[in-house]
């Protein structure tokens, strides 16, 4: 219960003290930020362990009249660490990405209290809780949004908000409603709407997948999401590949199995039209993202396609399908931020932010260029990698689930990502280098280590997945 | 001595106030003695007003029952000590303790000299010695009497600023709500007609056995209660006079006339509907449907028309002309949950607007503008402030964690029991488009290039004023406790079969 209170609140400490310090102290404020990531990543790996072994870690109390509980399952657990064993790889890389750079202690200040909203969102125990750190992060984050503080800043940040508050008002109806119908809020002990046969539960349902499919990047209420890369490349790659977007798909998947339950969805008219939602999503992805230049806008449209990926494996409804889309979130994540990661070094050291221009920069960046390429691999499902396997369990569930043109789907899906991203690796390593300076100097050291582990890690995993699979399986066995 | 001082705390909490507002001009130059008579009544006001809530939390429910010189009634005068007259009376005195403490500090460069500082607080006396009296009364006379001195106070303080645009906005106030005074009259006289009684009791038990003999003139006297009030409150066709009042009224005032001015004569209806009509009659005339019905569109008009103003006073303004369809909608629920969120929304709102227009005068004072995107970046020079405005702007949105929340849970768990998903839509997008008005003036003000002119923090009572009702909005979102009950019990005794 403690090590679940620290790993929550490290992150909102930390940015009150990273507050305080002047602007000027960049070294100190650096270890700090590094610290409060780092007890958040170890009492969050504490909190899961306990979890995974069957303890109960929950924390309750009132709020304003309601109940309020934080009490992680196997689900929250999962997206707990993987939330919070990225954001010390992406504040070492933000070390060095934002060196330089003008308001670094708004930056780290938002950085770590996003940490806890995130932390929050996993651990909710109850809907009030989870709407509570939900709309929280929307306001932790939206000032990393904006950093620049240029006009396209202001106005992605104007579209993000409003994007997100619409949506957490879509969830809050939901909720009114789900309290309405079956007077209880809380995750543990079943699903919340197990026994109740109301008329209205398809359109509750569409409700909380409209609501939570805002962060989802569900098409068409994805706009936001492209729009936000004009925020540094750490917080792209970290929020908005990662834990913005996945508290979204996370709540779409509390609402599948949390609030109404598998049973109860397999019961409904709407369940045959969900994957379908999903695959236009996937495909109309990364069709758009075939389309854009600049590498930012690119990664973020296969950020969309690919997080439909999961939610795919959500709508399947067997366990095969579930067991895909954890191990899709946990392995996706991995190599996403190692994607952004290289996007940001090739425009802070070679200052080319358009694909059609990268010709050539496989010379002068190499290790960059390899790290790319490999996570490209693992973006098409190519076996030494983790994704591989995430995929091969979404297909096992799709046929599993008698419906084979999902699994099509998502060998299609496959090709296009090739189609979208091979292209620019053999570019890269074409042609004549025309710029010289190589990832030499401090700041690129600091970027380019988090990059390479999280690939090795990510091939680790391929090859080994049994060294996640105890979460996927506990994740399973807890639905199932 | 002392129990001759707590049994007679109801009149003593309502004419404490309006004593002192008489005697006040006499000490007119001496200004610091002024403020510190005001300030001290304010102090004596809160804690018997503690002292009566924790009596009536005591006792489940009983009121206290208050007989003005002896008189029993119907021939004298009640004062009902209630859930619902404590309730109120707290909002009240919560409220207006730091307004007055603001007003000490900022005053002078609003209003201008002594003497007109001394009218000033003449007239904000006048107004809390009458929504206290709202708060207590149980007579319909009484009732329109209150009213009307708060309402020529709330005249005075809106042209307490000497501006041309004061004078203007004065007049087009008094005319409309001198309408709605006599509208208000009209209701209560028949009332009167009908049932022989201006105590609310007794003009309610008559009422309930004759109604069916005169359905028209009861039906006469809902409309005009209903419009009469509805010009006072700023219900949405309605309130036009609203937003050039309030926003060109010093920035205390504002607070005061936002907060609770317009929520004296919600109580007001509230007694008027409730104790009087009864539940049952207003099921009979469907008038609870006709409410609902305002209120939404209230919600969503009031809103937009919010979003549309550049003048931040004004966006402010506008904004609490949707906030009165939220309490409008909650009051035609008809059910126990829905009452007590309407009546804990009511009092949040009263804490939550008055922080709103406390900060944003002071915003406005530092910097001399009056636009919102003059205020960029201020952020930075005036933390305490701008710190208020976004607690208090999160608690308007209904964040959890604020007061708002609280309130709007329970509004939207009434408005499901109705058995229609739209009251419920429109609550929660009223909540969105309250993010889409309020949320660019938190990002100006603290993402927004720094200003050259040198803004800082106001002067110390201002700040202190700030602080405390910000710390009221967390408090009242993080425990209601007991304040909660309160408008529990009290929702439970208005919705009481008679």
């Amino acid at each position: 219960m403690l090590s679940l209170i620290i790993a929550l609140f490290s992150g909102a400490v930390g940015g009150l003290v990273v507050a305080m310090i002047p602007e000027t102290k960049n070294r100190l404020r650096n270890y700090i930020v590094l610290f409060f990531a780092a007890s958040s990543t170890f009492f969050t790996w504490r909190t899961a362990f306990m979890v995974f072994a069957g303890e109960s870690v929950r924390v309750a109390g009132e709020l304003g009249g309601l109940a309020f509980s934080l009490d992680p399952d196997p689900l929250g657990a999962v997206f707990g660490l993987i939330a919070s064993t990225l954001w010390p790889f992406t504040a070492v890389y933000s070390f060095g990405y934002m060196a330089g750079k003008h308001k670094q202690r708004t930056f780290f200040t938002f950085f770590l209290m996003s940490l806890t909203m995130t932390l929050g969102v996993a651990f909710s125990g109850n809907l009030i809780a989870l709407y509570l750190f939900y709309e929280l992060l929307t306001f932790a984050t939206y000032p990393l949004v904006i950093h620049e503080r240029s006009a396209e800043a202001m106005k992605a940040g104007a579209k993000y908000i409003l994007y997100s508050l619409s949506g957490a008002g879509a969830i809050l109806i939901a909720i009114v409603l789900t309290y309405a119908w079956s007077g209880k809020l809380d995750f543990s002990g079943g699903p919340i709407l197990a026994n109740s046969l109301s008329p209205g539960l398809n359109w509750l349902l569409v409700l909380f997948v409209g609501g939570f499919g805002v962060k989802a990047a569900i098409m068409p209420l994805h706009r936001w999401l492209p729009a936000a890369m004009v925020a540094p490349t750490p917080v792209s790659a970290l929020l908005h590949a990662v834990a913005v977007v996945y508290s979204g798909v996370y709540g779409v998947l509390r609402t599948v199995y949390s609030v109404f339950g598998h049973e109860l969805i397999g019961q409904l008219g709407i369940r045959n039209i969900l994957p379908w939602i999903a695959v236009i999503t996937i495909l109309a992805g990364i069709v758009i993202a075939a389309r854009q230049d600049v590498l930012k806008r690119r990664l973020a449209y296969q950020t969309v396609s690919h997080l439909s990926y999961i939610l795919l494996g959500a709508f399947i409804l067997n366990e095969w399908g579930l067991a895909g889309a954890i191990f899709h979130m946990i392995s996706y994540s991995t190599l996403k931020i190692a994607l952004f990661f290289c996007a940001g070094i090739i425009s802070e050291k070679t200052g080319e932010i358009k694909v059609s221009k990268m010709g050539g920069i496989g010379r002068s960046l190499p290790k960059t260029m390899v790290a790319f390429s490999i996570a490209t691999m693992g973006m098409i499902g190519m076996l030494p990698l983790n994704t591989f396997w995430g995929k091969y369990y979404l297909m096992k569930g799709s046929v599993g689930a008698g419906k084979w043109p999902l699994a099509v789907v998502l060998i299609i899906s496959g090709i296009l990502n090739a189609i979208c991203f091979v292209p620019v690796i053999i570019n890269a390593f074409k042609g004549e280098c025309t710029k010289t300076n190589g990832e030499k100097g401090g700041g690129v050291s600091l970027m380019l280590a988090p990059t390479l582990v999280l690939v090795i890690v990510a091939l680790l995993i391929g090859l080994m997945p049994g060294i996640v699979w105890p979460g996927v399986e506990a994740v399973v066995n807890w639905f199932y | 001595m002392i129990s001759a001082i707590t049994t007679n705390l109801p009149v003593f909490i309502i004419i404490a106030p309006l004593f002192v507002a008489f005697v006040l001009p006499t000490w007119a130059q001496r200004k610091r003695l002024v403020e510190n008579l005001v300030i001290s009544v304010e102090i004596l006001m809160l804690l018997g007003t503690c002292y009566l809530a924790s009596i009536v939390l005591l006792q489940k429910g009983i009121p206290i029952i208050y007989q003005m010189g002896g008189w029993s009634a119907p021939w004298g005068i009640e004062l009902k000590v209630g859930s619902l007259g404590t309730f109120f009376l707290l909002t009240v005195a919560i409220v207006s303790l730091p307004v007055a403490l603001f007003a000490r500090g900022n005053l002078t460069h609003e209003v201008g000299g002594k003497e007109r500082v001394a009218r000033f607080y003449v007239l904000y006396l006048l107004l809390i010695g009458a929504l206290g009296g709202m708060a207590l009364t149980n007579d319909l006379f009484n009732v329109y009497v209150l009213v009307e001195v708060a309402t020529l106070s709330c005249c005075g303080l809106v042209s307490a600023r000497n501006h041309p645009r004061a004078a203007k906005a004065t007049f087009t106030y008094l005319i409309l709500a001198t309408l709605g005074s006599c509208l208000v009259m009209g209701g209560i006289g028949f009332i009167y007609i009908v049932t022989g009684h201006l105590n609310m009791g007794f003009a309610s038990q008559e009422l309930g056995r004759i109604w069916q003999n005169n359905p028209r003139v009861v039906w006469m006297a809902f409309s005009f209660m209903l419009v009469g009030f509805g010009v006072k409150s700023a219900l949405f066709p309605l309130h036009v006079w609203l937003p050039d009042a309030h926003s060109v009224a010093p920035s205390p005032a504002s607070a005061i006339l936002s907060g609770l001015a317009v929520k004296g004569y919600l109580i007001c209806l509230l007694k008027v509907l409730y104790n009087v009509f009864g539940f049952y009659l207003m099921r009979v005339y469907s008038v609870h449907k006709i409410m609902v019905l305002v209120g939404m569109v209230a919600i969503i008009s009031g809103s937009i028309s919010a979003l549309t103003q550049e003048d931040l006073k004004r966006r402010l303004a506008f904004s609490t002309v949707a906030q009165v369809g939220y309490i409008f909608l909650g009051f035609g629920l008809l059910n126990t949950k829905g009452l007590t969120g309407t009546l804990f929304y009511l009092a949040s709102h009263a804490v939550i607007k008055s922080t709103l227009f406390l900060s944003a005068g002071a915003m406005l004072n530092a910097t001399g503008k009056k636009n919102i995107k003059d205020l960029s970046g201020i952020g930075r020079k005036m933390p305490i402030t701008t710190a208020a405005f976004t607690i208090s702007s999160l608690g308007l949105i209904g964040i959890p964690l604020f007061s708002g929340f609280v309130g709007k849970w329970q509004l939207l768990m009434g408005s499901m029991e109705t058995g229609s998903i739209l009251p419920v839509s429109v609550i929660i997008s009223g909540s969105v488009l309250c993010a889409a008005y309020l949320f660019p003036v938190i990002r100006i003000a603290y993402f927004g290039t720094a200003p050259e002119k040198d803004c800082k923090d106001p002067n110390l009572p201002q700040k202190l004023a700030l602080i405390f009702l910000s710390a009221a909005i967390v408090f009242l979102g993080v425990i209601p406790g007991s304040f909660l009950e309160l408008a529990n019990r009290a929702a439970a005794e208005l919705l009481v079969l008679r």
